[in-house]
């Protein structure tokens, strides 16, 4: 567990001092993909609790599920269909399931 | 004392990715709450250009008049004193309302007062007119200037001392959009007044000519000011 929480904070620590930014009319999209590597990392810490964790379903998943769930904001935002709410409730579920499930085994042992 | 065992590289590498997003979307997230609406920007550019358009044209007139003092500036600035106070016929596009009593019998018990029109329509009418930018305005060819009156006087109305019966014509001199828009307001002064089945017929005229103030000023105790003198 130190391990992801200092790459955590070397990743913050990056990001802030490299002046990155996303032009105001893509934050949205970035924003949906954040949740979807959050979602990615409590799956893979869930993965990793239970044992049954996988290299490259972890990596691969973390970043198709970032650049699919802001493809299809982008998908959404051109047909009009406010998809935006969808990826962040299905997301936002599922972190909460993960984290649900992780929490149990931290108390189990 | 933790039970993950595996992936823990794996994730950490992710974690690296996923701060350097948070990161980033927190600056993005600043960015966005600092800067200045786009709509806004674009509304304020144009009042200012605007604003230095009537710069631009106050300050030739300003040059044009100090260029040529003397008659020319002396007698046009007198002109508009003149049509200010009302002693020179002006001609322009504008409105011309007619309004006439309610042909509506009024029911047994009610107040026939109500389908009458009153000093204080007509005034309502014309306040709203002035709040409208109009530029002169007469009733039934009476100018109307700083000291008309508009009161009832028995069942006629009396303006600048003369007395009307209904219908009475306002004819008025402005942007007959404004005006027409500030008569038709929902809501406004036409709207109340056909509530009560007066009569308002709005026509709009490409040019009409509102006549001069016929009577004399008589100032016996107002007395002008002294330059300087408070």
């Amino acid at each position: 567990m130190v391990l992801p929480v200092t790459g955590l904070i070397i990743g913050l620590i990056i990001g802030s001092l490299f002046p990155i930014s996303i032009p105001v009319q893509y934050a949205q999209f970035m924003s949906v993909a954040l949740l979807a590597a959050l979602d990615s990392v409590f799956g893979g810490l869930r993965a990793g609790a239970e044992e049954k964790f996988d290299n490259t379903i972890f990596i691969t998943g973390f970043f198709t599920n970032a650049l699919l769930a802001a493809s299809l904001v982008y998908v959404g935002e051109r047909l009009g269909i406010d998809l935006y709410y969808v990826a962040l409730l299905a997301f936002g579920l599922r972190i909460f399931q993960n984290l649900a499930i992780i929490r149990r085994y931290f108390l189990k042992k | 004392m933790l039970p993950i065992k595996q992936g823990q590289a794996a994730i950490a590498f992710v974690c690296v990715i996923l701060g350097i997003m948070l990161a980033v979307q927190f600056r993005t997230t600043q960015d966005i709450r600092s800067s200045v609406p786009f709509q806004r920007i674009e509304d304020l550019s144009q009042r200012l250009s605007q604003t230095e358009k009537e710069r631009d044209v106050l300050q030739k007139q300003l040059h044009e008049l100090r260029e040529k003092p003397g008659l020319e500036t002396a007698s046009r600035e007198m002109e508009i004193v003149k049509m200010g106070a009302g002693v020179t016929p002006v001609q322009g596009p504008g409105l011309s309302v007619i309004i006439d009593d309610s042909k509506r019998q009024s029911k047994p018990g009610e107040n026939p007062n109500l389908y009458l029109i009153h000093d204080d329509d007509i005034l309502k009418v014309i306040n709203e007119l002035w709040a409208a930018g109009a530029e002169a305005i007469s009733i039934n060819e009476q100018r109307l200037i700083a000291s008309s009156e508009i009161r009832c006087a028995g069942p006629t109305l009396s303006v600048n001392n003369t007395r009307y019966s209904p219908p009475y014509e306002i004819k008025v001199i402005g942007d007959v959009k404004t005006l027409e828009n500030a008569l038709k307001m929902r809501g406004g002064v036409i709207e109340t007044l056909q509530f009560w089945g007066i009569q308002v017929a709005i026509k709009k005229q490409e040019s009409l000519v509102i006549p001069a103030y016929k009577g004399t000023f008589r100032f016996e105790l107002a007395k002008p000011v002294k330059d300087g003198g408070q």
